[in-house]
């Protein structure tokens, strides 16, 4: 089972209110036989725009990160379950990756247009699509195509 | 440096030119060398000093990774007037993780962590990583 990420924002409202909705969240991922790694409460704040959800618009909201594992194929589920929570104003689930170790090319992408790869390959392809052309040292004295 | 230079004076035949008369007289005294019994001016084996130093890009050197949820880090790479994402030729970061940052924002949007049309207020005063008026590369249009 893959980990993942469940990043939740829940509307504006009181404590206990809070709890039974994280309550709520975590048993659908429960009940489907999924683990539940880590809860984390990313504060309440500010949205960054207002947001209209279950007819209602939203200024204010509670973030919350749970990380879970669980089946892939149940995902979709989750997010049609979350979706449908009124005090839910939005979720996302993402998959946890491991930061992977990528070589800079920064150096190579800073080279004259000549020396970089890319545009190598692009010169070699444009060459292969050439049309082929008459060369004149050819050794005959006339053309010999149509004019 | 000064090594350098004495090899390629001695090659070139050259006696260095001196200000001083006393200075001068004792270097054509020591300098008589009977060609093909000095060994100094064989090529030397030293580092080709003009090579350049491999440039990295600021994510990659300080070896951080974007992340959707830090919203600080990533709105740095985001136009306070338009919210637009900033494009290579400005951030000057490498094409692997300029994909990456960008991806960032656009997971961090839709989840709600960060504005598409404004940049945070209390983001305005963060120290700048580049110069949008001075892109290191051309505008591509």
């Amino acid at each position: 089972m893959p980990t993942y990420e469940l990043s939740v924002i829940l509307r504006q409202m009181t404590r206990p209110e809070i709890v039974s909705t994280l309550k709520r969240t975590a048993e659908t991922i429960l009940n489907n036989g999924g683990i539940i790694r880590k809860l984390e409460n990313l504060g309440t704040r500010e949205l960054p725009h207002k947001m209209s959800e279950h007819g209602m618009v939203h200024r204010h909201g509670s973030y919350f990160l749970v990380q879970f594992d669980s089946a892939t194929h149940l995902i979709e589920d989750f997010n049609e379950e979350f979706g449908r929570d009124v005090d839910i104003v939005r979720s996302s689930i993402f998959k946890t990756q491991n930061p992977e170790f990528i070589r800079c090319t920064l150096h190579e992408e800073l080279l004259p247009p000549a020396y970089r790869k890319e545009v190598i390959e692009m010169m070699k392809l444009a060459q292969r699509k050439a049309k082929p052309k008459y060369r004149q040292q050819s050794g005959l004295d006339y053309y010999p195509f149509q004019k | 440096m000064s090594n350098i230079l004495k090899i390629v004076l001695n090659r070139a035949g050259i006696v260095p030119r001196h200000f001083s008369t006393a200075v001068a007289a004792t270097n054509t005294a020591t300098t008589p060398t009977t060609p093909g019994s000095d060994l100094s001016d064989e090529p030397v084996n030293i580092r080709n000093p003009y090579k350049q130093e491999r440039k990295l890009c600021i994510l990659c050197r300080m070896k951080i990774h974007p992340d959707y949820k830090n919203v600080r880090l990533l709105s740095q790479f985001q136009s306070p007037y338009t919210g637009r994402i900033y494009g290579r030729h400005i951030t000057g970061l490498c094409k692997a993780k300029h994909d990456l940052v960008q991806r960032e924002i656009f997971k961090s949007q839709n989840s709600g962590f960060m504005g598409t049309y404004t940049k945070s207020v209390d983001f305005t005063h963060d120290p700048r990583l580049f110069d949008p008026e001075r892109p290191m590369r051309p505008h591509k249009y």
